[in-house]
């Protein structure tokens, strides 16, 4: 295990043998499946783009450096804004977020690699592929420019008529696929391969929010998805979803997509907050204050961040009723993030702290990330909501959010963890140059922009008069930009130096606490040699000073020694993150068919056979019942019943796909297309998802039914088929409330 | 406010005081003077059955406010079940259970589903713009509701606060029970409040028996504004109430005895065995 900048074979002439080790070596990294290497493949894609993206950022503050500029155009700037939004979010924070979890998730709990290996390698293959979706656009003459949310209808065709908002969406589903298999990995790992006598309530912190982080992405990702579904069949099929024009709804846009987006602000804050409760009690040499309230608290945070999305859409007139109650939510949850910045300061209190460049950085998060949050409160208000929002203010908000609390825990976390991941120390000198560098930076470029928000400077403008000031404080804001592009050098430059002549690591420099330091650094290709006894929450304190040992002290909640089957697991989670999407795309068919208006196109009532539909309806959920005989056979050894009941399932299964592209087919005949009005586009986009989804099903029958017949699949091995009925039921599920809903016009 | 203190918006002669009455000599039976603070309990739930039919809330969920009737409606299904059962003697409670003409129930609390189902589905059913209708607008349906919240209410949280501890879910299911329970709650909520379907139409055009609907009407409670207000309230407050049980939940879980894998196994504790 090394970082594949350090061990590139030295040039040793052009000798056959050196070219093949560096395929060999090439090859090891690109078909890896092991958790460890993935994991620094995502930080290092995260650090490509992080140069990209802070380039962007940079061209946008030399544009803005002077009133009335002409460095980029207004044209250029748009590109640059959103470009830079979009590659922050998606390139940057979740796949680095992603890169540590999957490093230290499963070294922190004591397994050999996450649940799926496999998975884990399409996931993180996916992040380059969706990268270059994205870049990709400025080769067709213009990258997206429609803000990193892309409200509709700018978003829609009639307003980017060029392919770069396509490039856009095709890049976005393919990240959104790589992330939510990522966290489903993440999920099961936790639940499933954790070491023995290490329960739920004793993960690590960063464990805890990791798997935090990884259901708030099964449930928000597919949110996303199925707005770009339908933003894409907008733009290529002549849908009008999102078009006010042709009867849709540019609103239903922005539901749609802050509903993943004020999730996503807690997947990208979540893992910081983890990593910040791995780092201060470890330099203050103290076990965290108040765990199970750190813990409870995110909890809390997931289920509460479902419903504060509208906070985004206060100035787009959702009526005063639901501007109240959103308000509340959104002050609401500020209790639970509010208790961890109290349990971390008592955990600091008493301590015997050592000032590390990740202490630094961690201390700086408490201080920054106070900043942004407070900021977020004031935004609650709606009526400072409507006086703020679209300001630089905002600009400045989420930048200490983001920057003051994510990028800091990151930086605390490379500090902390650089020693365990390549073996050797990062420069404490250079660490502390790149500290102060960021931390000037930050506040010298985010500071001054309240202030620029406050005087009424909007955002996402080229340019701007010179008012009084303004000049001045967008010069500091531009030489900020600057300090933190320095201290990123800085960070690389110690990186490049350190990986040749850093100090010797150890197995555990710091003295820490968790699984991971009781591996040697690098951990070998299996992680451990022997576990070490898991009684407590640290059980390498435990280990190293058996006399001060935590179980005797702490009593934590023992395992059960259960552990859910990772195939099961998978696809429960796969069916919460599908049910989303299908949640999203019914309630659409609900929003744009519930109305009374225009009768003069088809409707439910005029152009559906219910009765017909129904009863290729009953041949679906009777392919349940089979299914479940199938199952059951397998599970009692009984191959021949197995076989026969599996194979009624998939034979039932594609009756009602026929009687699918019947009705399709009479449908299309009679002029019902998917452009012709809202019904046509939401029946077809419902029923057409769903067709796909038995397709799939039925794909992964058939593999059932070919390892049945070569006897690969026995009773012992039935996990699988039960992991295959989750989804199989679900599939049917889903088609009875369609069924309800489209057919028979309940809740309308 | 002053509507408020008009005498036509109390129900004084509401029946609902001899459903309270048999409630308290039942009680008064259960706990035989062995008294402990669950009384407390007791005495809010009926306080919160009482004032769901006897205050202007009762007034005007009949007939006159969406908004109203879905207060009621959360005060009969989340509220009163859930006061009663906290106020509940365990081990009366369990002995009760162990009585084999009581095995049909015992069996049907042991399926988590059913009371989600009961929970979601009640208020779910409910809403379908007819039924919600025909409810308002018919005094035995109206009353057969609101019994059918009321047990609903019951087995819904029976599975989180049921008097018999060992009865309850295990505390990650009932995070996944009570969050899943909040997702279905928002959705009708979300439909309610966004919607220009008029959920109820007993509500759109009210009957106006007492004389007060000006004064509602004044003070901005108009059938759109009122609708969009009853589909807030269906969605905020439970949800609220629901993460408040995931903090409890979470809170047992954190601070539970030691559970040694032993322990499940020798004892009949699991919701497997309780089925059986």
């Amino acid at each position: 295990m090394s970082l594949p900048l350090a061990d590139k074979p030295l040039e040793s002439g052009v000798s056959r043998e050196a070219d093949a080790a560096t395929a060999t070596w090439l090859l090891g990294w690109v078909s890896t499946v092991d958790h460890k290497r993935i994991g620094i493949l995502y930080i290092l894609t995260a650090m490509v783009f992080l140069a990209v993206g802070g380039g962007e950022a940079l061209l946008m503050r030399i544009q803005l450096a002077l009133p009335r500029n002409t460095f980029l155009s207004p044209d250029a700037f748009n590109q640059m804004f959103t470009m830079h939004g979009t590659t922050m979010v998606f390139l940057v924070g979740m796949p680095v977020l992603v890169g540590f979890a999957n490093f230290f998730v499963p070294l922190m709990i004591g397994a050999r690699d996450v649940a799926f290996p496999r998975l884990n390698a399409m996931s993180y293959w996916l992040l380059p592929s969706g990268g270059i979706l994205l870049y990709y656009s400025f080769l067709t003459g213009k990258a997206p420019d429609a803000g990193w949310f892309s409200y509709a209808p700018l978003s829609t065709k009639a307003y980017n008529l060029m392919q770069a908002q396509d490039y856009w969406i095709l890049g976005l589903a393919c990240l959104g696929v790589g992330s939510v298999a990522a966290a489903i990995n993440i999920f099961v790992t936790v639940l499933s391969c954790r070491a023995p006598g290490m329960s739920l309530q004793r993960v690590p912190l960063f464990v805890w929010m990791s798997f935090m982080t990884a259901i708030l992405t099964i449930l928000a990702l597919p949110a996303l998805n199925a707005a770009l579904a339908m933003l894409l069949i907008d733009r290529w099929l002549g849908a009008a979803f999102f078009e006010p024009a042709r009867g849709g709804s540019a609103i239903l846009w922005q539901h749609y997509f802050w509903v993943f987006g004020h999730p996503e602000v807690y997947i990208l804050i979540l893992p910081a907050f983890g990593m910040i409760s791995e780092v201060i009690p470890v330099f203050s040499r103290k076990p965290i204050y108040g765990y199970s309230f750190v813990a409870g608290s995110s909890a809390v945070i997931v289920l509460l961040s479902y419903g504060v999305w509208a906070h985004h859409m206060f100035a787009a007139g959702l009526g005063m009723g639901a501007n109240i109650f959103f308000a509340v939510g959104s002050l609401l949850i500020a209790l639970p993030t509010g208790v961890k910045v109290f349990n971390w300061t008592a955990t600091m209190w008493g301590g015997s702290i050592r000032l590390t460049t990740s202490m630094l950085f961690a201390v700086a998060f408490l201080l920054e990330f106070v900043i942004g949050g407070l900021t977020g409160v004031m935004f609650a208000a709606v009526p400072i909501d409507w006086q703020l929002t679209d300001t630089y203010f905002v600009v400045g908000h989420f930048h200490y959010v983001l920057i003051g609390g994510t990028v800091f825990g990151l930086f605390a976390a490379t500090f902390y963890w650089f020693p365990k991941i390549t073996g050797r120390m990062l420069s404490e000198r250079l660490g502390k140059l790149q500290f102060w560098l960021w931390v000037a930076g930050l506040n010298a470029t985010f500071m001054v922009q309240h202030f620029l928000g406050l005087m009424g400077m909007p955002r996402r403008n080229y340019t701007y008069r010179d008012e009084p000031g303004w000049a001045v404080l967008n010069q500091i804001a531009t030489v900020g930009a600057f300090l933190m592009a320095a201290g990123t050098l800085v960070l690389i430059w110690n990186i490049l130096v350190s990986l040749r002549k850093g100090k010797i690591a150890g197995d555990n420099p710091w003295g820490a606490f968790t699984l991971e330091w009781a591996t040697t650094s690098p951990p070998p290709v299996e992680n451990f040699e022997t576990i070490p006894e898991v009684h407590s929450r640290r059980p390498v304190w435990d280990r190293d000073h058996p006399e001060l040992a935590d179980s005797k002290t702490e009593k934590s909640p023992e395992d059960n020694g259960r552990r859910p089957g990772k195939a099961r697991m998978c696809g429960w989670a796969f069916v919460a993150s599908e049910a989303v999407f299908f949640l999203l795309l019914l309630v659409t068919y609900v929003v744009f068919n519930s109305r009374h208006g225009d009768d003069s196109g088809p409707t439910a009532e005029k152009v559906l056979d219910v009765f017909r539909t129904g009863m290729f309806s009953i041949a679906l959920i009777s392919s349940s019942a089979t299914f479940w005989i199938a199952e059951r056979s397998l599970r009692r050894g009984a191959q021949g019943g197995f076989r026969l009941w599996l194979g009624a399932t998939i034979l039932l299964g594609m009756v009602f796909l026929g009687g699918q592209v019947w009705e399709y087919s009479e449908l299309i005949r009679g002029g019902v297309t998917i452009d012709r009005n809202l019904f046509a586009s939401t029946f077809f986009t419902v029923t057409g998802f769903h067709g796909l989804h038995v397709t799939a099903g039925l794909v992964a029958l058939v593999i059932l039914l070919v390892l049945g017949v070569q006897r690969y699949l026995t009773a012992e091995r039935s996990e699988v088929m039960a992991a295959v009925g989750v989804y199989w039921h679900f599939v049917d599920v889903v088609w009875l409330a369609v069924f309800g809903i489209i057919y028979l016009g309940l809740l309308q | 406010m002053n509507w408020l203190a008009t005498a036509e918006l109390w129900n004084w002669a509401s029946p609902v005081w001899l459903i309270a009455a048999i409630l308290t000599a039942w009680y008064l039976w259960i706990v035989r003077g062995a008294w402990s603070f669950r009384a407390a309990w007791f005495l809010l739930a009926i306080v919160a059955l009482a004032a769901a039919f006897v205050s202007p809330i009762g007034v005007l969920a009949d007939g006159y406010l969406f908004s109203a009737h879905m207060v009621q409606h959360l005060m009969l299904l989340l509220i009163v079940p859930l006061c009663l059962l906290l106020s509940l003697p365990e081990a009366r409670v369990e002995a009760w259970l162990t009585r084999p003409r009581w095995t049909w129930l015992r069996r049907l609390l042991a399926i988590p589903v059913i009371g989600w189902l009961c929970g979601l589905g009640s208020m779910w059913f409910w809403h379908v713009p007819t039924l919600c209708a025909a409810a308002t607008e018919s005094y035995a349906l109206g009353v057969v509701r609101s019994a059918t919240f009321f047990v609903a209410g019951l087995l819904f949280w029976w599975q989180v606060y049921s008097p018999v501890v060992r009865l309850r879910l295990p505390p990650l299911p009932s995070v996944v029970y009570l969050f899943s329970a909040c997702t279905g709650c928002t959705l009708l909520g979300i439909y309610i409040t966004f919607t220009s379907v008029a959920v109820c139409p007993a509500f759109a055009n009210p009957a106006d028996r007492i004389g007060i609907l000006n004064m509602l009407y004044d003070a901005g409670l108009t059938p759109a504004a009122d609708q969009q207000l009853g589909g807030l309230l269906m969605w905020v407050p439970p949800c609220s109430l629901y993460v408040s049980a995931v903090i409890g939940v979470l809170c047992r879980w954190y601070t539970q005895p030691t559970l040694a894998p032993a322990s499940s196994a020798s004892l009949p504790t699991t919701i497997r065995e309780a089925r059986t």
